[in-house]
């Protein structure tokens, strides 16, 4: 898969020094990608712009090493993997997502290294924040960051919590657990990703309950599709006439496909490659698996084109579709998308009720 | 204790003998003294519809606007008695008008003196008819009020209640129940589907149009925003109590006890806001994904406002059909009221005018031969009796509504070229407690957002 627009791209990052030229290739590459959105595979544009996404954070990590080697604080003690959760886990960031993350690192041999390493970390881990920003990544809302305490941990910290939430069930809890199941290490030594996938999965085998749970704390966002097959829309305020396609209809397959993936073991954290994995699993049909990717690539594409609000020179994608762009020709497929994502939503919930019994 | 009971009674006998050998009251008396109760009883319902409305409007409103929308409902009920005494009434139910003028207009009894007691052959006293026709009346103008709400000027209050209650409801409450020319067509409005709601609905229709939308209601592109009341607490209160009032409102009407026909009359007027509560609730579920309290209130108030008309009409199933379509109907008005960017704070224009409309137009469906022999109509088109009580009745709302909106628009718009009708941005920015009247109906709260501003 040689495609020499990406190597030319990739050795233009590999060489950027500073903040400021990563920031200026972000800007001009995704002012190409965003005039693909529109004619390209979708798949295609949210690859490339996420591969450009993992290129550029990873980037970002080196110079931050670079820079902790500059202030005296020498090389990484130990292996370490920086985290990305959220969309940036499921490899579906979108022009202007947000940082969510996490880090890892190898458990220090003695007591005495152990305060040292976590200094080191979370000082490492507070310039890759800062940088992110620097280039346009805005930290998380939620504090789902690695420069928060809580989210920078050896390797044993991390079992030690993911088997605490797996204890204990509650609602913040099972929230934990669906962030971390979307986790991807992007930079570093990548095999932690896989031992702590180890562990959360094991886990997950000892606490099939734990699915209900999961099922309980994602079935708050329905796909906005009424009874008499209507778009659900924003009635009030300044986005009145919209269509929530994040929390309306994204985020409700993205919820429904990693249930599935994860009941059954499956460890991708891609919504589509979840799908296919699902598929090769006899969990889903062909044409099931056909008709779910179609209508989450659909998604997909009307996320990367949501509104893009300036606040204070910041992009925003407020997830919505304005009314404007909810032409005609585009209420059509996307009703029929939305009844598909309706039906998976449906059916996991019925899955999930058929093991587990009513509430 | 018998012992004793027997001895006092003796002894009141020998003291007052006349107490034993009294006339015992005619049948007629009885009959008189017990509509006299019950009609004194639903006026004082009716009355209390006040408290519904009180509550209605403060609850669906802000906070910063609540001692005025309270408290000017008592200050109007206050006027409005007096107008309705000194004019109105002798408008609406005098009898010294020439035949042809009588068609039109009502003459006499102005600064009305009821007699002491009912006089031979009067079902009851003219004194507690009044009472009831006055309630009445109020209500009609606390409808219209939904309009004004949060925008208007004290002093329009006061010029509007002066001309609403002395001429534009008298002269509608004429036509249709004071022997005026809609009477005589056979339009049928039982306790005021039309009379009552539809006309203070068209003046809250004039008021809104004049007033134009509240200050943040639109956005510029034509998007509507959601102002929210501020109590919906209150505001289910509100409609509890409108509901409980209404039996004064429609069973009153019956205007006797009778064979007992009234208890007819309340229990589809029972059926009808059930139908509307309900309907109200499923619609705004399964269009909006979410089940809306506000449209269900409004939905159990136009189930209310609907079966008005007809409850004395119609067969028990076709009161719950009036009241489902009537929740359907509200729920899909306020929609379109928005849509063309009519500000409805409190959904008077749905819930009293379409409502209202639905109510008034159904009883030339359902009317049954049996329950119009009661009335002055005819059967409804579901009962045989063809197209001919739809079509009055379709006049009776066209010809009322049109008027009730003509003659409030010209009225308001004489108030607002002349003394102005909308207060100033800033007032209505710090709210009408504060700029009309001085102070806050909730110091407490609106001191601290105060300082803000």
């Amino acid at each position: 898969m040689s495609n020499p627009q990406r190597e030319k791209r990739l050795r233009k990052i590999a060489v950027a020094g500073s903040l400021e030229k990563l920031a200026a290739i972000r800007e001009s590459e995704q002012s190409r990608l965003s005039a693909e959105i529109v004619s390209s595979p979708i798949h295609t544009v949210v690859d490339s712009l996420n591969e450009l996404h993992d290129e550029l954070i990873a980037r970002t990590i080196e110079l931050a090493e670079i820079e902790m080697a500059r202030l005296g604080h020498g090389a990484p003690p130990v292996p370490y993997a920086y985290l990305l959760f959220g969309s940036g886990g499921r490899s579906e960031q979108t022009l202007n997502s947000d940082q969510d993350s996490g880090l890892v690192y190898a458990d220090p041999a003695d007591d005495g290294k152990a305060e040292a390493y976590r200094a080191y970390f979370a000082q490492l881990a507070a310039i890759i924040v800062r940088s992110l920003i620097t280039i346009g990544y805005p930290p998380c809302e939620g504090n789902v960051i690695s420069s928060n305490a809580d989210w920078c941990l050896s390797l044993s910290e991390w079992e030690g919590k993911i088997g605490r939430w797996f204890a204990e069930p509650n609602w913040e809890n099972v929230r934990y657990l669906l962030i971390v199941a979307d986790g991807r290490p992007i930079a570093g030594d990548l095999s932690f990703g896989e031992r702590l996938k180890d562990r959360y999965f094991n886990d997950m085998l000892g606490n099939p309950v734990i699915a209900r749970r999961m099922l309980d704390n994602t079935l708050r966002h329905k796909v906005l599709l009424g009874v008499f097959g209507q778009l659900l829309r924003e009635r009030y305020g300044d986005d009145a006439g919209s269509l929530d396609i994040k929390y309306g209809a994204y985020i409700p397959m993205v919820n429904a496909f990693r249930l599935l993936a994860l009941s059954c073991g499956i460890r991708e954290t891609s919504t589509l490659r979840r799908i296919s994995a699902l598929q090769h699993a006899g969990v889903l049909t062909i044409g099931e698996a056909e008709n779910a990717s179609q209508a989450f690539s659909f998604f997909l594409r009307l996320r990367l084109l949501a509104t893009v609000a300036s606040e204070d020179g910041h992009r925003v994608n407020t997830g919505k579709i304005s009314r404007a762009r909810l032409t005609k020709e585009l209420v059509g497929p996307l009703k029929k998308a939305l009844k598909t994502g309706k039906y998976y939503q449906r059916k996991v919930e019925r899955e999930m009720n058929g093991r587990f019994g009513g509430r | 204790m018998v012992k004793k009971s027997l001895l006092a009674i003796g002894a009141l006998l020998v003291l007052f003998p006349t107490l034993a050998f009294a006339d015992d009251p005619s049948v007629a008396q009885l009959d008189m003294g017990l509509n006299a109760i019950w009609i004194m009883v639903a006026g004082v319902l009716v009355l209390l519809m006040q408290g519904g409305f009180i509550l209605l409007e403060a609850g669906s409103t802000r906070m910063k606007n609540a001692g005025h929308v309270a408290g000017k409902t008592i200050f109007t009920l206050g006027l409005c008695s007096l107008i309705y005494w000194a004019v109105g009434y002798g408008f609406a139910f005098g009898t010294e008008a020439s035949e042809s003028l009588n068609k039109f207009i009502g003459i006499g009894n102005f600064m009305f003196e009821p007699s002491l007691a009912a006089g031979e052959g009067e079902g009851y006293p003219t004194s507690i008819f009044f009472v009831f026709q006055l309630a009445f009346a109020a209500v009609s103008l606390s409808i219209a009020w939904g309009g004004f709400a949060e925008r208007a000027k004290l002093s329009a209050y006061l010029i509007f209640t002066v001309i609403f209650t002395a001429v534009i409801y008298p002269i509608i409450a004429h036509w249709i129940w004071g022997g005026g020319w809609l009477a005589t067509d056979g339009a049928q409005d039982y306790a005021g589907s039309t009379v009552v709601h539809l006309t203070g609905a068209m003046a809250a229709f004039a008021a809104t149009i004049l007033l134009k939308p509240r200050i943040g209601k639109f956005n510029k592109d034509g998007s509507a925003n959601e102002i929210l009341g501020h109590n919906q607490v209150f505001t289910a209160l509100a409609v509890l109590l409108l509901w409980v009032g209404w039996f004064g409102f429609n069973a009153g009407s019956a205007l006797a006890v009778g064979d007992g026909f009234f208890g007819y009359v309340a229990f589809n007027t029972q059926l009808g806001a059930a139908g509307g509560a309900v309907a109200a609730l499923l619609i705004s579920w399964l269009v909006k994904g979410k089940a809306d309290i506000t449209a269900m209130l409004n939905g159990a108030l136009a189930g209310l406002v609907a079966i008005t008309a007809s409850c004395a009409y119609v067969e028990p199933w076709a009161a719950v059909v009036i009241g489902l379509v009537a929740g359907i109907l509200v729920f899909f008005s306020s929609m379109f009221f928005e849509k063309i960017k009519v500000d409805d704070p409190i959904f008077a224009l749905s819930v009293h005018g379409a409502a209202g409309v639905w109510g008034t137009l159904s009883n030339g469906l359902f009317a049954t031969e049996e329950l119009v022999a009661r009335g002055v109509g005819k059967p409804g088109l579901f009962y045989g009796g063809g197209g001919e009580q739809l079509w009055v009745q379709f006049e009776s709302v066209v010809v009322c509504g049109a008027f009730a909106f003509a003659a409030s628009f010209i009225v308001l718009w004489i108030v607002k070229k002349a003394i102005g009708f909308r207060v100033t941005e800033e007032q209505e920015i710090i709210g009408l407690d504060l700029s009309e009247h001085g102070n806050y109906g909730y110091p407490e709260q609106m001191k601290k957002a105060g300082t803000s501003v």
